[in-house]
Formats: C-alpha cells, sequence, structure tokens
C-alpha cells in the first residue's frame, strides 16, 4: 500500500479543507520559564492569513508563518495539539481526553476511521476487536455522559460520539471498508455507467436477480442467498491480495463487483421475509 | 410498500398535518409521483427475443450504486422502433427512467432514438441531483441497445453480401 506519505498528504489536505478549525484555538505557544504562554482562543485573530507564532520543540524553536501551504507541512505528525481547557499538549492521537484535566475533546482533523477504532489500516480486520473498541469508546464518549456538563462538553462529545458511530459502521463492512480504504488513497467509484464492464457478467447478475424476482419458495432464494454469500467471500479475499499489492484499480474493479452482489444480498433478505 | 409510501405523501390531509416550515422537507421525502406512477404502473416490463436479428439488447451498470438495466428494442425493415422492452434491478428513479425511456423510443427511428438526452428524462421525471445518474444510465442502455442493432445489422448485411458472390 502506499502508506505513510500518501496518506499524510491526504490526511493533511483534508485538514486544509476546513482552515479555521485547523488554526484551531489549540495552537499555542508554548512556555519556557521566561515566556508568556498566550493560546489564540479569539477567531478575529486569524482574520489576515499571516501571523507568526513561535513553537518550541525538542529541538529548539523555531518560527513559523502559519498562513495555510506551509502549515500544510506541518500538520500531520509535527505539530501537536493542545487542550482547549488547560493548553496540556498532546502526545497521540487521537486524544478523546486530555490527560491532565480529564475534559473531553472536539474531534481532530485529519484522523482516519482506521485511527480512531484503533484498527491498522488492512482490509482484514478483527471485527471482535472493532466491536470491543466502539463500545469502550462510547461508554466514555456518549453524550449521555455529559448531560450535567457545560454545553462545549456536550457538543464535543456529540461530535465525537457521531464520528466513532461512522467510523464502526463504515469498517465493520468488508464493501464499505474496502471503498473507504480507496477513498483514502483519493479513488472512488464512477457514479455513471461502468463503461468497462464485462457484458458476460452484467448478463450473470441480471440472471441472478430474475431467479430471485421469480423464486417461490424460501428454499429457492435460500439457494441464491448462500451462492451470493459465496461469491461476496470470495471477492474479499481477492480485494485483500489487490490491497495488499497496492493494486488500487484491481481493487476497485472488485469493489464494484461487490457492490452488485451486496445489492443482491439485500433483496434476498427481503425476499426472505416476504415468505414469511 | 412504496404504494402506501406514495399515498402518505399525496393525501392532502396528511400535506396539511405536516409542517411546512421547511420547503425542502416535502421534496426529499417523498418520489416524484411520475416515478411512483412508473414503479406502481410499469410500462414495457419484460424481455424480446435477443437472438432476432431486429432487436438490440442494451445491457448496462452503475457500479456505485449496483443498479442494473436491461433495455431491448425491436426495430421494423423501415428502421422504425415498433417495440421496446426493459428490466431494471434498483432504485424507483432507475426503474422510472427505463421505463420512460422505453416509452419514448416507441415510434421513433433509430436516428431519432440516439438524440434522446438523459437530461429530458431527468426533467420529466424532476429527478433531484443524487438520481440524475440514473437518467444517464437510461441514455447509457438507450444507445447500448442502439449500438448493438447496428451491429447485427451491419453483420447481417456482410453475411448477405458473402452469400451474393
Amino acid at each position: 500500500m502506499l502508506s505513510a506519505n500518501s496518506l499524510r498528504v491526504v490526511r493533511s489536505s483534508r485538514a486544509v479543507l476546513h482552515p479555521n478549525r485547523l488554526l484551531t484555538n489549540r495552537l499555542s505557544v508554548t512556555c519556557s520559564g521566561h515566556w508568556m504562554s498566550t493560546s489564540l482562543h479569539k477567531k478575529d485573530t486569524w482574520h489576515s492569513n499571516f501571523n507568526v507564532t513561535t513553537v518550541r520543540t525538542e529541538k529548539g524553536l523555531f518560527y513559523s508563518t502559519n498562513y495555510i501551504p506551509s502549515l500544510r507541512n506541518y500538520t500531520a505528525n509535527q505539530v501537536k495539539l493542545n487542550c482547549w481547557n488547560c493548553s496540556q499538549l498532546f502526545d497521540k492521537k487521537p486524544t478523546f481526553f486530555c490527560m491532565s484535566c480529564k475534559v473531553v475533546q472536539p474531534p481532530e482533523e485529519g484522523t482516519s476511521f482506521f485511527q480512531i477504532m484503533d484498527c491498522d489500516c488492512t482490509f482484514t480486520l478483527d471485527t471482535q476487536k472493532l466491536q470491543k473498541r466502539y463500545l469502550q469508546l462510547q461508554r466514555s464518549l456518549h453524550p449521555d455522559n455529559f448531560s450535567q456538563k457545560s454545553a462545549k462538553e456536550q457538543e464535543y462529545s456529540e461530535s465525537q460520539s457521531a464520528l466513532v458511530n461512522k467510523a464502526y459502521k463504515t469498517l465493520l463492512k468488508p464493501l464499505s471498508r474496502g471503498l473507504y480504504m480507496l477513498e483514502l488513497q483519493g479513488m472512488q467509484l464512477e457514479e455513471g455507467t461502468d463503461s468497462g464492464a464485462d457484458s458476460h457478467f452484467l448478463m450473470e447478475l441480471m440472471e441472478i436477480n430474475e431467479a430471485l424476482d421469480e423464486a417461490q419458495t424460501p428454499e429457492e432464494a435460500n439457494k441464491i442467498g448462500q451462492d451470493t454469500k459465496g461469491k461476496l467471500a470470495e471477492l474479499t479475499e481477492q480485494i485483500d491480495a489487490a490491497l495488499r499489492k497496492g493494486e488500487l484499480q484491481a481493487a476497485k474493479a472488485l469493489l464494484g463487483q461487490m457492490k452488485y452482489y451486496a445489492n443482491i444480498d439485500e433483496k434476498v433478505k427481503e425476499k426472505l421475509s416476504e415468505f414469511m | 410498500m412504496a404504494g402506501t409510501v406514495a399515498k402518505k405523501c399525496l393525501s392532502p390531509l396528511a400535506f396539511l398535518t405536516r409542517r411546512l416550515s421547511a420547503p425542502e422537507f416535502i421534496t426529499q421525502c417523498c418520489y416524484h409521483k411520475k416515478v411512483v406512477d412508473h414503479y406502481e404502473n410499469p410500462r414495457n416490463v419484460g424481455s424480446l427475443d435477443k437472438n432476432s436479428k431486429k432487436v438490440g439488447t442494451g445491457l448496462v451498470g452503475a457500479p456505485a450504486c449496483g443498479d442494473v438495466m436491461k433495455l431491448q428494442i425491436e426495430v421494423d425493415d423501415e428502421g422504425k422502433i415498433v417495440d421496446a422492452r426493459f428490466k431494471t434491478f434498483g432504485c424507483g428513479s432507475a426503474i422510472a427512467s427505463s421505463s420512460l425511456a422505453t416509452e419514448w423510443v416507441k415510434g421513433k427511428s433509430v436516428d431519432e432514438a440516439l438524440m434522446i438526452k438523459n437530461t429530458d428524462i431527468a426533467k420529466e421525471l424532476s429527478l433531484p441531483p443524487v438520481k440524475l445518474h440514473c437518467s444517464m444510465l437510461a441514455e447509457d442502455a438507450i444507445k447500448a441497445a442502439l449500438a448493438d442493432y447496428r451491429l447485427k445489422q451491419h453483420d447481417d448485411q456482410q453475411e448477405a453480401a458473402r452469400a451474393s458472390i
């Protein structure tokens, strides 16, 4: 997979799409004994694009002008975010709660679903682990836990909880997971007609759909369901192999095929429920 | 199921009791009544004999939504489309688009049918932006059917030429 570099570019470019949120009030001047610590909470400080901040790192002070293009290079890993409440610097991402004041944080731009759910960015995924992580996160992030807290915290917990829901739903199913992985690489399935589609393949799909439509008994529908599930399992393996090798076009074509079979799978469920 | 939804949407009482504050709420929650009409009273569903020299078959698919559409036309000796059938597996808008397409091609010549645009279909059915690709699919299906027919005719002519030698 074209992992770290392209991912970083994609992530930081996504962050750039919301420049106001990127240059949040959490970027601050760090302090040593003699320096004033100012955190730039007010939004009106950003009315001009050019502002100079000093950021202290392990290596010493350096000045960066944080108009968007140059900052893009620093986003993903180097610029550290800090707590909106106590200005404590975070050392890892994603950070849901501040380490020192324990207050809930808003979602960070450019964090992938895989990072949120603490999973490797691969097509094969341990769904048990995913579910555990999901429950663990919602136990602490769910808005019900924040009914007595400040409006800001409630707002942050809502957006975090919703994001975790979205991440879980996307990563749970192979089709959405694969499509998300393509999206991270900047690829999407075409909206319109698939000009490269094999007519034999489409014919086959037509026949399966027609057979399902005309199925008179649950057994017939079940048979089609079993065949479809078999096809989906086969495609899952092929997509995994393609993504591992970084063959994005092949993966995209296979995911397109998977979409058709996933639709048939849904129709089988509907048909079976009609029989009941 | 779409029928009951449609009736709920279109009945005047429901219209009055629903909050009219957000106009987009109304358009978003219902399929347009023309789409519902095609869904409940589909015209020209079925198949024609795909082996016949007079029949052109267009088979298209859209991977993003997983819709499959088959459109067949039967052309007489004067080059006029006398019959058309479709079979679509997909959303209501896709079904309506292909149903409308079969209605429109009937009675047209092969060249006239080529001029049918997806924008006309979308306008007729008042398709929302997210469903515009369904009308594109229908246009592509018409073109694929016509291309298939042309190919068969071309092969036919070549065969006839060879036979007369």
